[in-house]
C-alpha cells in the first residue's frame, strides 16, 4: 500500500494518489462544557469507481464525515482530497443524496432535475442539450412516464429515484449517499439497491454511502467501513467483500462467506461496539 | 400451553364503493398460547394489520370470530393493548403523565398510591427513570416507543399487540430496542402479537412466525416455529446453526410473494407441440453435483431432441422451497431427495398429503458424512469411535446437520449413528441446513458434522475444516439418491410429455456416466447458473481422486452413479426401505397399504417402456432384493417391513397404523 505523506496534500495531485483520500481527519465542536470530539483521526482511501459503505450506530459521526467529504463542513485537523485537490466547499463533482429526498415540492420530477442541470451547466440550456441530459436521467431511473408529476404524487421510492437522477445528471465524480433507502419499505429498498448497482456499474461513479443496514452494505459495497461509537469515533475495521459482480441477491445468500461476514459485522456492532443509548 | 386466543376461521371483507366487496383475509385459523410471542409477517397489503385490529376488537370479522379463553371478543378493551408505529403520546404531557393518564382511566378505583407505584414500576421496566419528567419532543424515537410500550403494559393487558413498533427507526437502533422489548415481554410474561416486515426482528423475538400471503384473500401461507434457545440476542441468534436456515425460509417465502405480486405469475399455461401435451417446463433443482442430469439434458440438447422446446431449470434455495413450488404447480417436475415423493404422498409430520410419482432415479450415491477436523485429531475414525467420544463427553450434545427430513442424508445418517448405539434423537441433535450453508456453519463451530452431497464435503476438506468419516460407498453403495419427482396429477395430465422428459433425462444420465465426459461435466456444473463452485471442488468426486482430508486422496469410481449398473430404474427395495425408515424415526406413519404406496409412487412400467425405447442395456427393473443390509447389523427384509419396525422402531415413533 502506498503511504500518503502530508506534503502530497499541499502539492499538485500525484499520479498515484487514490481518488478520494480522507487524511487524518478529526472534527471537534466547541460546546459550553468544553470541546467535543466527534471524529478522531479518520484515515480512508477510496479508489476511483469503488463502492464503499460506512456503517455504525447513530451518533458515530458518519454524517459529519460525509459532510466533510461533500464540503459542507471543514475538518478541525487533517483534510479530505479528491483527485489530489483539497476539499473546502461543496461542488457539483460531489453530489449528495439524503434520506429525505430534498426535492422542491412545487416542481415536477423533470423540473427538479432540470433546475439543477441548468444551474450547473448554464451553457447547455441554450443548445437544448440540457433537455437531453434530463430525459436520459429520468429514463435511467425508470421515471420517464412520471416526469410531469410533483413530489406529492410520487411514492417514497420514486422520490428517491428523482434525487438519484438529479445527483447523477450533474455528472459527479463522487456520489455521496446518506442512508438513501432508510425510509423505504423492504421491497422498494431492495429494488432500489439493485437499480443503484446497475447505475453505478454503467456510470462508473465512485460511491460513498452511509447505511445502518448490514445486509444492504454486504449487497452493495466493495468494502464496508465499520465505525466505533462516539465521542471520538474512529474507523474500527474495514471489511473487503469477496463477492463477485454482477451480484445477485439469492446467489449471495448461498455463499458461506456471506454469513461469516454478516456475523462478523453483527459481532462488531452488537458486542464489541454495542450501543445502549437509543 | 393452553391457547389463550383463537382466531377461529376468520374472513374479513370490506364493501367497495362500486357495490362489490374486497376480501382482505380468507379463513384464518390460529391458536395463540398464553405467554407466546407471535409475529405476523408479510408484504404490505397482506392483511396483517387487519388481523391485528380484529384481535384488538377494533373491528369485527365478517365470518368466524376471535375467542379469548373461549369467549368471543366483540369490542376493544384494556386487556388487549395496541402499540402503533407513531407512538401516539400526548405531546403536552411528560413521560410519567402520559402513563399515569392511562392508568387513572383504566383503574379509577385503585388507591392513588397503588396507581402511582404501577406507573413507577413500568417507567423503571423500560429503563426511562431518568427521563420520566421529559416531554415527548425531548425524547428520541426509540425512547418514545418505550413510553408507548410502558403505557400499554401498565394496564396489565392479557395481550400486547405491536403494529410495526420500530418501523420508524434505523436498523441498528431497532436492534437495541428489540433486545429491550424481548426482556420486557419476558419479565411481564405477556402474550404478544407483533406485525413486522423485518425478517431478523421476527426471528429474534418470536416463538412462532406466521407468514401471510398477499391480499386480496390473504391467508396463512406458512407457520414457522423458531426453536432458538432463550435468552436470545442478535448475536447468539445469528450464531445458532438453524438461524440462517430459518431466515432463508422466510426470505424465500417473501420473495415468492413479491414475485407473485409483481408478475402475477400463475403456473405457465401448457404449450402443446411436437406430439406432446406440454413442451414448456419448469424443472427445479438444488445446486449440487448431482443436479448433473438436468444440466446435461439442457446443455447437450437432450430435452430439445425429444421435443421439449422450452425447459427452464429453476435453481431453488433449499429443499423446502422446492417442495412448496412443486405443491403450488410453479414447477412441473423437480430433482428430489429420494424420500421426498414418499413423504409428500404420506404427509410428512402432519403436512397435507399430495400424491407424487417418480419414474426415474437420477443418481445413486454421492453423499458423505463429514465431521469437524478435531474428531479425527481425537482419534475418531468410524461410528464406534464417535460413540466412545460421546460416552466420554456426556456434557456435550453434538449437533449434526442434514438437508431435509426425508432425504437419504437424514435416513442414512440416522441408521449409521444407530448402528453404533448412538440414538439420533436423544444422544445427538439433528438439524436441517441448506447444503450451501453447511461449510460456513461447520466453520462457525455451531455444528459438529453433517451428511450432505457433493461438492460440500470436498469444500470442507479443502478448507481444512472437516474430514470425511464415511462416504456412500461404505454407507450403502448403490442407494437411490436423487429422483425425478412429479405430481401424480401432473403425470396423468401430461403422459407423453412425462415420457419424453424421462427419456431425455435417461440419455443425459448415460452421458454423465461416460468417463470421458466427467471432466467436461465438472466444468459445466461449475457455472454460477448451476452449482457455482470452483471446478477443482467438483472434480474430485466426479473424476477422482477423492480427498477425505486424511492423507493420500483415493480413487472412488462409485462416488457417483448416474446410469451404469441399472442405476436409473425406480427400485422397489429402495421404496420399502425409505417407507420403513420414515416410520422408524417417527417422520410419517407406516401405511397399511405400503406395497400399494410403493407401487403407486414408482412408475416402473413407464420407466421400463422408456428404457427399452432408448435401447438401454440395463432396461430391466431391478428385482426386489432379498435383503437390504446396512452396517452388518441393520437388516431389512423388504417383504416384511412390519417385522423390521417391531424390532427397530424408535420409541419416539408414532404407533403403527
Amino acid at each position: 500500500m502506498q503511504t500518503v505523506t502530508r506534503t502530497a496534500a499541499h502539492g499538485p495531485a500525484t499520479a498515484s494518489e487514490p481518488f478520494l483520500v480522507i487524511d487524518g481527519v478529526t472534527k471537534v465542536y466547541p460546546t459550553p462544557t468544553g470541546p467535543y470530539t466527534v471524529l478522531d483521526g479518520i484515515d480512508l482511501e477510496v479508489a476511483e469507481g469503488e463502492f464503499v459503505c460506512v456503517i455504525g450506530h447513530s451518533g458515530c459521526g458518519k454524517s459529519t464525515l460525509l459532510d466533510m467529504v461533500s464540503g459542507f463542513r471543514e475538518p478541525t485537523s487533517g483534510e479530505v482530497r479528491v483527485q489530489g485537490e483539497r476539499i473546502r466547499d461543496p461542488g457539483p463533482e460531489r453530489m449528495v443524496v439524503f434520506q429525505n429526498y430534498s426535492l422542491l415540492p412545487w416542481l415536477s420530477a423533470r423540473d427538479n432535475i432540470a433546475l439543477a442541470v441548468n444551474n450547473v451547466f448554464p451553457h447547455l440550456k441554450r443548445n437544448g442539450q440540457a433537455r437531453t441530459i434530463v430525459d436520459s436521467h429520468l429514463e435511467m431511473v425508470g421515471l420517464s412516464e412520471a416526469a410531469h408529476k410533483k413530489p406529492a404524487s410520487l411514492s417514497g421510492g420514486m422520490k428517491q429515484r428523482v434525487s438519484i437522477a438529479r445527483a447523477l445528471a450533474l455528472q459527479p465524480k463522487l456520489l455521496i449517499l446518506d442512508e438513501p433507502f432508510g425510509a423505504l419499505d423492504p421491497i422498494t429498498r431492495e429494488e432500489l439497491q439493485e437499480e443503484l448497482l446497475r447505475i453505478w456499474a454503467d456510470q462508473k461513479v465512485t460511491v460513498l454511502m452511509i447505511t445502518h443496514d448490514i445486509d444492504e452494505a454486504l449487497f452493495l459495497a466493495d468494502r464496508v467501513v465499520l465505525m466505533t461509537n462516539g465521542p471520538a469515533a474512529t474507523i474500527g475495521e474495514i471489511l473487503p467483500l469477496p463477492f463477485p459482480r454482477p451480484r445477485e441477491r439469492a446467489r449471495l445468500m448461498e455463499m458461506p462467506e456471506y454469513y461469516d461476514l454478516r456475523n462478523h459485522a453483527l459481532d462488531f456492532l452488537f458486542r464489541r461496539y454495542a450501543h445502549d443509548v437509543d | 400451553m393452553p391457547s389463550l386466543f383463537t382466531v377461529d376461521h376468520v374472513t374479513q371483507a370490506f364493501p367497495l364503493r362500486d357495490g362489490g366487496t374486497y376480501v382482505a383475509l380468507r379463513d384464518i385459523f390460529l391458536d395463540i398460547a398464553e405467554g407466546e410471542f407471535l409475529s405476523l409477517v408479510g408484504h404490505s397489503g397482506c392483511g396483517k394489520s387487519t388481523l391485528l385490529n380484529l384481535l384488538a376488537g377494533l373491528s369485527q370479522a365478517t365470518e368466524g370470530g376471535i375467542l379469548m379463553n373461549g369467549r368471543e371478543i366483540t369490542d376493544p378493551g384494556p386487556d388487549r393493548m395496541v402499540v402503533f408505529q407513531n407512538y401516539s403520546l400526548l405531546p403536552w404531557k411528560t413521560v410519567r403523565q402520559n402513563i399515569a393518564l392511562a392508568v387513572d382511566n383504566v383503574f379509577p378505583t385503585k388507591p392513588l398510591a397503588e396507581r402511582g407505584s404501577i406507573v413507577e414500576h413500568h417507567i423503571q421496566m423500560v429503563g426511562l427513570k431518568p427521563a420520566a419528567d421529559k416531554y415527548p419532543r425531548e425524547l428520541s424515537g426509540g425512547m418514545k416507543q418505550r413510553v408507548a410500550i410502558a403505557r400499554a403494559l401498565a394496564l396489565r393487558p392479557k395481550l400486547l399487540l405491536l403494529d410495526e413498533p420500530f418501523g420508524a427507526l434505523d436498523a441498528l437502533t431497532r436492534g437495541n430496542l428489540q433486545q429491550q422489548l424481548m426482556r420486557i415481554c419476558e419479565d411481564a410474561g405477556v402474550t404478544t402479537v407483533m406485525v413486522t416486515h423485518a425478517v431478523d426482528e421476527a426471528l429474534l423475538l418470536s416463538d412462532r412466525v406466521v407468514l401471510m400471503t398477499n391480499g386480496p384473500e390473504a391467508h396463512i401461507g406458512q407457520i414457522l416455529e423458531v426453536p432458538l434457545s432463550r435468552p436470545r440476542s442478535q448475536l447468539t441468534a445469528a450464531e445458532d446453526p438453524s438461524y440462517y436456515s430459518l431466515r432463508a425460509e422466510m426470505v424465500g417465502f417473501l420473495n415468492d410473494q413479491r414475485r407473485a405480486r409483481q408478475q402475477r405469475i400463475k403456473p405457465a399455461a401448457a404449450i402443446a407441440a411436437n406430439g406432446l401435451e406440454k413442451v414448456n417446463l419448469s424443472i427445479g433443482f438444488i445446486p449440487l453435483t448431482d443436479c448433473a442430469p438436468l444440466v446435461v439434458a439442457r446443455e447437450k440438447g437432450f430435452f430439445l431432441r425429444h421435443g421439449l422446446e422450452q425447459v427452464e431449470l429453476r435453481r431453488e434455495a433449499n429443499w423446502k422451497t422446492l417442495e412448496n413450488h412443486v405443491r403450488q404447480g410453479v414447477l412441473d417436475a423437480a430433482q428430489m431427495v429420494a424420500g421426498l415423493p414418499y413423504a409428500m404422498t404420506l404427509g410428512l409430520r402432519g403436512q397435507e398429503p399430495l400424491a407424487m410419482a417418480t419414474a426415474l432415479t437420477l443418481s445413486r450415491n454421492g453423499n458423505a458424512i463429514t465431521l469437524h477436523r478435531r474428531f479425527h485429531e481425537a482419534g475418531v475414525s468410524e461410528a464406534a469411535g464417535l460413540k466412545r467420544w460421546i460416552t466420554a463427553h456426556p456434557e456435550k450434545r453434538l449437533v449434526f446437520a442434514m438437508v431435509h427430513p426425508a432425504s437419504m442424508h437424514n435416513l442414512i445418517l440416522r441408521a449409521w449413528l444407530a448402528s453404533a448405539g448412538i440414538d439420533p434423537d436423544r444422544d445427538v441433535e439433528l438439524i436441517v441446513i441448506p447444503p450451501p450453508q453447511m461449510v460456513a456453519t461447520l466453520r462457525a463451530g455451531t455444528i459438529d458434522g453433517f451428511c450432505v452431497g457433493e461438492p460440500w464435503n470436498t469444500r470442507a476438506v479443502r478448507e481444512g475444516i472437516g474430514t470425511v468419516i464415511a462416504t456412500d460407498t461404505e454407507l450403502w453403495n448403490g442407494h437411490s439418491e436423487k429422483v425425478l419427482g412429479v405430481r401424480q396429477e401432473w403425470a396423468g395430465a401430461y403422459p407423453r410429455t412425462h415420457e419424453a422428459l424421462v427419456l431425455a433425462l435417461l440419455e443425459a444420465c448415460r452421458w454423465c456416466d461416460q468417463p470421458e465426459n466427467r471432466q467436461e461435466l465438472s466444468e459445466m456444473l461449475a457455472s454460477p447458473e448451476f452449482v457455482g463452485a470452483d471446478p477443482a471442488t467438483l472434480s474430485p468426486a466426479l473424476v477422482g481422486p477423492f480427498d477425505r482430508g486424511l492423507g493420500q486422496p483415493m480413487a472412488d469410481p462409485a462416488m457417483f452413479r448416474f446410469h451404469d449398473g441399472g442405476a436409473n430404474a425406480p427400485d422397489r427395495g429402495d421404496a420399502i426401505w425409505i417407507l420403513t425408515q420414515l416410520a422408524r424415526w417417527g417422520l410419517c406413519s407406516f401405511p397399511d397399504d405400503w406395497e400399494q404406496v410403493a407401487d403407486q409412487v414408482q412408475l416402473r412400467e413407464l420407466y421400463q417402456r422408456v428404457a427399452e425405447a432408448s435401447g438401454s442395456a440395463e432396461a430391466l427393473a431391478n428385482p426386489v432384493p432379498s435383503l437390504i443390509q446396512l452396517f452388518g447389523s441393520d437388516c431389512l427384509d423388504p417383504s416384511d417391513p412390519v417385522a423390521y419396525l417391531r424390532a427397530h422402531a424408535h420409541p419416539g415413533a408414532r404407533a403403527l397404523r
